[in-house]
């Protein structure tokens, strides 16, 4: 049999028909390879790259007298990718050994059969490099940054710590965490269907952006010292926390905060005592409270010290002048109530000056009523006790105050002598700094500028407002001062050579009938032109309990210690 | 009826080349470069799941390499054993490849990822449904050339249609493998279409048997949203390959991202994304999409360009061949390729839901391989005994040749 003509024709009508179905198919795959290839190109991209972030080093946190206080140290993480694993035996040998860990662990997250998995982190660089070195196929080691802080304990509250991302949790890390982070980059990697990242295919898309690095003004000598004082002083009162600060009163620059006891920045969740605590929600609380900056979160009623207050908006306002007596006959009656002085026989016949030395009660409470309310919570506020401070500390207490309708005869009385009321010591500071440095109300602060990683400086800048009060009233203020410490109350922190200005506060805490105190000083020199101001709160001093006679001494120690390490001269003057 | 190739020559003898020297050497060239160009493509795809998989790189290559060689010696083999003993052991080969399906049955199946379709003797496998595409392309071949201007007859046809069916349906049965039973009876459809003079009963069926695809299509595609057989899940992932992109659209899918991604010169060699496990086995049904990957589409239009000048060579051989017969197998050769061809790219463009079936010459397989060498070996015998006639020039030449003799 031959092939016939019909035979020929369906062959060729055959092979025309199969040909272009294949020249459709051309058309159809152009179609889908260049007019649909923007959206499976994308679809495609998104299944094939990877993001990986890189960690932008954190700025470092430095201390006036250039000491790095927080700073960042390259840490390992060890993985295994079981795909990649070809003895398993020798990786939990090797790893177990070096990494310190039970074989059984180790096996563990060998033998899981997943894409990654990780063994063991912040391992040292050393331990990283040496496990690196075997160069075991599935066993991975990534670098990682983590934040170190060389002094551990020193000035832990202001300073605070990061988490596990690096991210500011509390204190300064906090406050200016922005400026600290920087910015993450990223590698874009290609991974297969399994994850597996492609070595040869790594693009970095976008480099770090490294933190700025963050100057304060706390000087790393100054705080070393205070911390010593308060550890002796909170050991020796048994006291429940000593807080010193120590201000540039003209600046507002904080050159040293001090809550005792501190904890480890280097440990923040183990406590600082010895205690079991088997829940969660209680340990975080525990930590919480040991993590608290006192002086800056907590408030307390200022007794004694907030006299200076008072005397300068009975100065300021024209309602007392330095030649009003006063006789104190040991207690005086406001409306019904009768307040005792805590000299019970009475000062006798004061002059103005004398009261303040004194810190007679009966005398501050004539000299607030003749003020009266307007002019009291005028000056209160204009100081800067009304609102908080604006430090570049995170929680800042605020004022816990009368409504002003309500304060009367008996409410103004207590105010006048710093009860009833309750602010934070750091307020007090910056309403004393205002008196003394000639009426400027400053911003207490740490930061002083950054430095990002070009080197370009930018200096931070604070508020303050200048004619708080005169410089009459601030010089009569500053003069006053001095004679409390060189003839009054605050002799404790007399130095010998030095003008010093001061003034003690011994507050009963509340409930009274607890017999709880909270014994300070506040103090500052050069008297003239106060340089340095230091403030010492005692928390529940055990025996004595006198601001006078267990706080000025620490100020004085203190002051002793950084006056000449500040540079400020002795004055003849300071003798007399 | 014609006796010789070009009738315009009938009878003349003299100017005609004698049988055995004429040869296709397009066709040859054709076949090697697609040959080779598999191979190259093969390794490419096949490089990283086999170091995945098997920690050797070349796993894939080096067995498909084997198969190619043992299918090299078979190529030369059947380009010189006269096609025509194929016509005498029909039966054979016919009964032979359908016990090779049935053998899968016996201890000898193997199951390669849960589907039983190979037979394993020691080191080698088999894909017996390979086998019999070949087999019922040389019994359909010699039953229409048997049956000459007698193919009309119902008689024929049904006798025809049982060899087919039987075939098809116990390979389809047995390997419970659709795709290749379709691809058996698109062969034999084509072979009859053409072999049968007057076809007219066969393309009343074929315009019915449409109608009802179209309108199964239509019903399916309105009322069922979800379904729980794997075939029916392919139809409703070919329309909406995105929805079922975990699951059954996955292969479709991720096809369509390594078309997308290739552009118009593609990534370049070796370069692929797609095969690094998101198409799972990249080198056999969804291996085209990796070519269009790495060499976009301009690799991927040369490459159909390849299959069209193959499907020409075929349209030219069978139009002159000496007799039915070779014409027969030549179609069946035609059929066979040009319908895979056609199934598998329309599959990677999603034109069509997802068959599985395999890119001749591209696609990993040994037993493909092995036996589509063997058809274009048939297939160059058939050309080989093709008399064309004698140009001018030639003619001349041999005068001169003669002359010089003298």
């Amino acid at each position: 049999m031959k092939t016939n003509k019909k035979h020929r024709t369906g062959i060729k009508i055959y092979a025309v028909i199969a040909m272009s179905l294949l020249v459709l198919l051309i058309v159809r795959l152009t179609y889908v390879t260049i007019f649909c290839s923007d959206e499976l190109n994308a679809a495609a991209t998104m299944l094939h790259e990877r993001e990986r972030a890189v960690k932008a080093p954190r700025g470092r946190i430095i201390t006036a007298d250039g000491t790095v206080m927080a700073d960042n140290k390259t840490v390992c993480t060890v993985s295994v990718i079981h795909s990649q694993i070809e003895d398993e035996e020798y990786v939990i040998d090797t790893l177990s050994r070096e990494l310190d860990m039970s074989e059984d662990k180790v096996r563990s997250y060998v033998e899981k059969i997943s894409s990654m998995e990780r063994i063991k982190s912040n391992v040292s660089k050393e331990t990283g490099d040496r496990i690196r070195e075997y160069n075991i196929p599935g066993v991975k080691v990534d670098e990682d940054s983590k934040r170190t802080y060389p002094h551990n304990e020193l000035a832990s509250k202001v300073m605070g710590f990061t988490g596990a991302d690096n991210q500011g949790i509390v204190g300064l890390e906090v406050k200016y965490d922005s400026l600290l982070a920087g910015v993450n980059g990223e590698i874009l990697t290609l991974a297969d269907a399994a994850g597996i990242e492609l070595d040869d295919y790594e693009e970095k898309r976008k480099d770090p952006i490294p933190g700025n690095d963050l100057y304060i003004s706390l000087d790393y000598n100054i705080q070393s010292y205070c911390m010593q004082a308060a550890m002796k002083t909170y050991e020796a009162k048994q006291a429940k926390s000593v807080s010193i600060i120590v201000m540039n009163p003209q600046t507002g620059e904080l050159l040293a905060m001090v809550n005792y006891p501190e904890y480890n920045l280097n440990d923040p969740y183990t406590l600082n005592y010895d205690i079991q605590v088997s829940d969660e929600k209680e340990k975080m609380e525990l930590l919480n409270a040991m993590w608290r900056n006192g002086v800056i979160n907590d408030t307390y009623e200022p007794g004694s010290t907030f006299k200076v207050i008072t005397a300068t908006a009975g100065l300021s306002c024209g309602a007392v002048s330095l030649s009003d007596t006063y006789c104190c006959g040991g207690s005086t009656v406001v409306g019904s109530r009768t307040i005792r002085c805590h000299k019970t026989t009475g000062h006798g016949t004061q002059t103005f000056a004398q009261t303040l030395m004194n810190s007679c009660n009966p005398a501050f409470i004539t000299w607030g009523l003749r003020t009266g309310v307007d002019n009291f919570l005028t000056y209160m506020d204009r100081l800067g006790l009304m609102s908080v401070t604006g430090v570049d500390l995170p929680g800042e207490a605020s004022t816990i105050m009368h409504k002003k309708e309500n304060i009367k005869e008996l409410e103004l009385a207590t105010m006048s002598f710093g009860q009833s009321f309750q602010i934070t010591p750091l307020q007090l500071m910056r309403a004393i700094s205002c008196v003394v440095n000639g009426g400027t109300l400053i911003t207490p602060h740490f930061g002083v500028r950054t430095i990002d990683s070009q080197g370009n400086i930018n200096t931070l800048e604070y508020e303050t407002t200048s004619g708080v009060i005169t410089e009459d009233v601030s010089n009569t203020m500053k003069m006053l001062l001095k004679s409390v410490v060189s003839e009054g109350g605050g002799g404790k922190c007399y130095i010998e050579g030095y003008s010093i200005g001061g003034k003690t506060a011994t507050s009963q805490k509340l409930p009274r009938s607890e017999h709880k105190y909270i014994a300070s000083f506040i103090g500052f020199a050069p008297a003239e032109n106060p340089q340095v101001m230091a403030m010492c709160i005692i928390d529940e001093p055990q025996g004595i309990y006198y601001g006078g006679t267990i706080a000025a001494p620490v100020v004085r120690e203190v002051f002793e210690n950084i006056l000449p390490y500040l540079g400020i001269e002795q004055s003849e003057k300071g003798t007399q | 009826m014609a006796d010789t190739a070009h009738n315009m020559h009938n009878g003349n003898n003299r100017n005609l080349t004698p049988k055995g020297k004429f040869f296709d050497f397009s066709l040859l060239i054709i076949v090697m470069f697609l040959i080779a160009f598999g191979l190259v493509m093969l390794y490419s795809t096949s490089s990283y799941s086999a170091m995945e998989d098997y920690g050797d790189a070349a796993y894939f290559l080096k067995r498909q390499l084997l198969s190619t060689a043992i299918g090299m010696i078979i190529f030369v083999a059947t380009i010189f054993i006269n096609y025509h003993f194929w016509y005498k052991i029909k039966w054979f080969i016919y009964v032979a490849s359908i016990f090779c399906v049935l053998l899968v049955l016996s201890p000898l199946g193997h199951t390669v990822k849960g589907a039983r379709r190979w037979l394993r003797l020691g080191p080698l496998s088999l894909q017996p449904a390979e086998v019999v595409k070949v087999g019922l392309i040389i019994v359909l071949a010699a039953f229409i050339s048997y049956s000459g201007s007698h193919m009309k007859k119902l008689k024929n046809n049904i006798v025809y249609c049982i060899l087919a069916v039987a075939a098809a349906g116990i390979t389809g049965i047995v390997t419970n493998n659709l795709s290749t039973a379709i691809i058996l009876m698109g062969i034999a459809y084509i072979m009859l279409m053409i072999g049968n003079s007057k076809p007219t009963w066969l393309i009343i069926a074929t315009v019915l048997g449409a109608v009802a695809v179209v309108a199964f299509l239509i019903w399916f595609f309105n009322n069922v949203d979800s379904a729980s057989h794997f075939r029916f899940k392919r139809l409703l992932a070919w329309r909406d390959p995105e929805k079922y992109a975990s699951d059954t659209g996955f292969q479709t899918l991720q096809a369509l991202y390594a078309l997308g991604s290739g552009g118009f010169f593609g990534k370049g060699l070796g370069q692929s994304m797609q095969k690094l496990g998101f198409i799972p086995e990249a080198q056999n049904d969804m291996v085209f999409s990796v070519i269009c990957e790495e060499l976009g589409l301009f690799g991927g239009i040369c490459l159909i360009i390849l299959f069209i000048l193959l499907i020409w060579r075929f349209m030219v051989i069978a139009n002159n061949a000496p007799d039915l017969f070779g014409s027969m197998l030549v179609v069946g050769v035609m059929a066979h390729i040009s319908l895979q061809v056609i199934l598998n790219i329309a599959v990677v463009t999603n034109v069509i839901p997802n068959t599985g079936v395999t890119l001749p010459f591209i696609s990993y397989g040994g037993t493909s391989v092995l036996f589509l060498l063997a058809e274009m070996g048939i297939v160059l015998n058939v050309s080989r005994q093709i008399q064309v006639p004698v140009t001018v020039s030639e003619q001349a030449g041999r005068l001169r040749q003669r002359a010089h003799a003298r």
